[in-house]
């Protein structure tokens, strides 16, 4: 055996450049010369958060609305028309956004972003159709929540933001709110906020599109913007741990679910929030993921992370553990999380952390659909042309003791909600006799 | 059209230790990918021993004679990189993405575990990573519903002693059973360079790359006579229809029907990847139409029809439908039939057009980042021979004939048919 026993130290650093945001008329654009995909994305501020309150998933199901057929065409007809081109449609709401994109070959880009706007501006909305798409998209969340985690997300998702607010409740409602949407919100849904123009993102080899075509193609007849929904709300941890049980009778796994209450994207320590959760669960090497998987052997993974929109976010810890060894697994995830707000990150693990979420641009950001995701970035968040540039800086500038004081400022483990979705028959009084804190059953 | 699915250059070099070596380059991006095959996986584990090509997959990132337990990782995110591994019952994988001048890490870090892992592997290792394992096996597995149909699809797909009878997570008894000494010679085996195909892509030069596999993997010994995997290229064919009724903690019935076809690679398992398409991507595809919105017995997401690329016997092509409420297994599962049955009655250029554009568009997507065009190389240059073969495939595809799907589709006959159905425990009841 000949092993080269030394580490090689690096080659000379070959700089990443995101590239140039080209901005016309409500196109927002990127060239990537050479890409024989193209991804065009409409993105339209009618998000989750704009749901009526009782209509949660309202959006979800007028995503799926917007596939059956348009004013032109039937359902089938469609999908023939834009399979055909080899494109693929996709429609889908988060918090802040709706989105509805194509990727297709480039040469094929002007016919499939046509079949875009016209599921997008001038979708049937037949009656019929539309009661089915809800039928089955209620069915569709029975089948999702019973599989380990919807459950558990709701549940934490209610206690740390308030099931009264529209952000305590699941991004896609649940089997019973979507259950209960009428045509009517649909269609009202689709004629409140479909109206305004958006905002198009293009991410492909630009060289043969017409961007001002495309967008005429997808601004025709669009009204007024609409405005802005707010800033952002205020941050307010729970004082007291708790433990919320959900039941899930026979389960071999625990599904663990904590989180508290954190600030929105934009914020300005987002790049030490980042590190810092990334130090503490989000590269392999982490905290939790080296005590929990790589120790312990609890789990076959955790992870940590703010999860964040516009006007909100939150830390959020997941995993799945075996029964047995629930309680022992969440007080060494409490424990790292204490030590991390207590004492904040060394600088070898910060090391790996921010030449990890930097070196992370440049290997993620390499097709059309992973830059188009960065443009719809800048503009769901308000951020300049020059953010991912600077992005990249900024995470490589970061040092100790900023990311310890966004982990002391931004991380709670005495006001963390742990939520268990498991068999609690066999876990809670384990839960109870832990002292983690009080132990209830979860609401959702 | 392009007339090549890989338009990007490829050279090759082997060396003296028969290391296979791929390199293609693509200055788009500082980023480069490492790739390497290991031409081991499931179908080589004997009776007693399933699990153990994956399992031992995860002893490969817990050190190795330079490297200490957990360095592997945190040497790749440290540089900036995203790294991982895949099982399956052809190969294990291994691969990392990586800013360009880390290039010469992430080669040392394969070499280094290839070549050195056997001094590293400690007894505490083992017993954590087969904790690690068997949470992995309850997490995709066991605590999802339907999540074991993969695993009770395969026993009936092919016969006992199969290379593909058993699936690659393993049995809890086997785990449960592993010891070091077998994990040892494992590696001895077959983590050998003459077993491996090592491909690199993106933001390097040819030669440079050449020079550092030979710098790092060069002075690696070559083994002679690697125990082949037990032949499953002719398989013994199921008497009858098989099937299967699983009563379980499920919210909707669901039926899987799937049949061995063709080893992957060859023109007939083309034709059944396009015939998958036809029936079951996009809502354009049959079974959506008639089942999902015509005939309305399937939830809309929940309609699927693919194979599974296995290429050392004939792969499973795979079909299945989850009902919509109100609707019963039976009658989900005829209408599965009818569309497949249907299939016989003819298939029309449109279709075929649908699905040659959907492959079209799924295989571009494949090959834009260097990590996936890496995966591909190091497949064709394994299993086909030669890493410029991958540029063949999406060809193949476009040239698949309205005559050779009629051929495919007149395979799917009742009699071989293998049938899975989930069950709710009211309905049974």
């Amino acid at each position: 055996m000949s092993l080269v026993a030394e580490r090689p130290g690096p080659g000379a650093a070959r700089p990443y450049r995101f590239p140039e945001v080209v901005r016309r008329d409500g196109v927002v654009a990127a060239h990537l010369p050479g890409q024989a995909l193209a991804v065009a994305v409409l993105l339209i501020d009618a998000g989750a958060a704009r749901e009526p309150e009782g209509r949660e998933g309202l959006a979800a199901v007028v995503a799926k609305a917007l596939e059956e057929g348009t004013g032109e065409r039937d359902s089938a007809a469609y999908a023939l028309a834009l399979e055909s081109l080899g494109a693929e449609l996709f429609t889908a709401a988060d918090w802040d956004s709706f989105r509805v994109g194509v990727q297709a070959p480039v040469d094929r880009l002007p016919d499939a972003v046509a079949l875009l706007a016209e599921a997008a501006r001038t979708p049937r909305l037949d009656p019929e159709d539309i009661a089915r798409v809800r039928d089955d998209e209620a069915t569709a969340l029975r089948m999702d929540w019973a599989d380990p985690g919807p459950r558990a997300e709701a549940a934490l998702r209610g206690d740390i933001f308030g099931r009264d607010k529209r952000h305590g409740r699941p991004l896609n409602g649940d089997p019973d709110s979507v259950a209960g949407l009428s045509v009517d919100d649909v269609v009202g849904y689709h004629r409140t906020w479909f109206g305004q123009p958006g905002t198009l993102v293009v991410a492909g080899d630009l060289t043969g599109v017409d961007l001002d075509a495309l967008g005429a193609t997808v601004f025709a007849g669009a009204g007024e913007p609409v405005e802005g929904a707010g800033g952002p709300l205020p941050v307010v941890p729970r004082t007291g741990r708790r433990v919320l049980l959900v039941d899930r009778p026979g389960s071999v796994q625990s599904t663990l679910r904590l989180g508290h209450a954190a600030p929105y994207r934009a914020h300005p320590d987002y790049v030490p929030m980042t590190l810092a959760a990334t130090v503490l669960g989000g590269a392999f090497t982490s905290r939790l993921n080296h005590l929990i998987r790589e120790v312990r052997g609890y789990t076959y993974g955790i992870r940590a992370e703010f999860g964040q929109s516009r006007r909100f976010g939150r830390l959020l810890v997941s995993a799945g553990v075996q029964t047995a060894v629930t309680v022992p697994a969440l007080v060494d995830t409490v424990g790292e999380i204490s030590r991390t707000e207590a004492e904040g990150v060394t600088e070898p693990e910060l090391a790996v952390a921010r030449s990890w979420r930097a070196g992370q641009l440049s290997v993620d950001l390499q097709t059309p659909g992973a830059i188009a995701g960065a443009l719809a970035t800048l503009v769901v968040h308000d951020l300049p042309d020059d953010y991912h540039a600077n992005l990249r800086a900024a995470l490589l500038g970061a040092d100790e003791a900023t990311v310890s004081d966004a982990a002391a400022k931004h991380l709670h483990p005495s006001g963390l909600t742990l939520v268990v979705e498991g068999d609690a028959a066999t876990i809670r009084d384990e839960l109870v006799a832990s002292g983690l804190g009080e132990v209830l059953d979860a609401q959702f | 059209m392009s007339p090549t699915g890989y338009p990007w250059p490829i050279e090759t070099a082997r060396l003296d230790n028969g290391l296979r070596v791929v390199v293609s380059e693509d200055r788009t991006a500082p980023v480069v990918a490492v790739n390497i095959w290991y031409d081991v996986g499931s179908r080589h584990e004997p009776d007693g021993q399933t699990g153990f090509a994956h399992l031992f997959e995860h002893l490969m990132f817990e050190g190795s004679a330079h490297v200490a337990k957990t360095e592997h990782m945190r040497l790749i995110q440290g540089a900036g990189g995203s790294l991982n591994a895949t099982t399956n019952p052809d190969r294990t994988n291994y691969f990392e993405t990586v800013p360009a001048e880390h290039l010469e890490l992430a080669l040392w870090l394969e070499a280094d575990r290839m070549g050195g892992l056997v001094p590293a592997l400690t007894q505490e290792t083992l017993d954590n990573q087969r904790e690690v394992v068997k949470n992995e096996r309850r997490q995709r597995y066991e605590n999802v519903p339907y999540g074991d149909a993969w695993l009770r699809l395969l026993p009936l797909l092919y016969p006992p002693g199969h290379p593909y009878h058993h699936a690659t997570i393993g049995s809890m008894d086997d785990l449960n059973a592993a010891d070091l000494a077998t994990f040892a010679a494992f590696h001895t085996t077959y983590y050998v360079p003459n077993n491996a195909v090592l491909s690199v892509v993106g933001d390097v030069a040819p030669a440079d790359a050449f020079a550092l596999a030979e710098k790092y993997f060069g002075g690696l010994p070559a083994l002679p006579d690697i125990p082949p995997a037990p032949d499953g290229t002719r398989p013994a064919r199921p008497t009858g229809p098989l099937r299967e009724d699983v009563v379980g903690d499920v919210p909707a019935p669901r039926v899987y029907i799937a049949q061995r076809t063709h080893p992957f690679g060859t023109p007939e398992y083309d034709a059944v990847t396009v015939l998958a398409t036809i029936l079951g991507n996009g809502r354009g595809s049959r079974l959506y139409q008639r089942l999902a919105d015509g005939a309305r017995l399937a939830q809309p997401d929940y309609v699927s029809a693919y194979g599974v690329d296995l290429a050392h016997a004939p792969a499973p092509l795979i079909v299945s439908a989850t009902a919509r409420d109100g609707v019963n297994a039976a009658d989900l599962e005829a209408g599965l039939v009818e569309v497949l049955d249907g299939l016989g009655d003819g298939i029309g250029q449109e279709e075929l057009d649908r699905a040659k554009a959907l492959l079209a568009t799924a295989w571009w997507r494949q090959v834009s980042t260097v990590a996936g065009r890496a995966d591909l190389l190091s497949r064709y240059a394994t299993q086909f021979g030669d890493p410029a073969r991958a540029g063949d495939r999406l060809p193949a595809w476009q040239s698949v004939t309205l005559d050779a799907l009629a051929e495919a589709a007149a395979q799917l006959r009742p009699d071989v048919r293998v049938t899975l159905s989930y069950l709710t425990e009211e309905s049974s009841s």
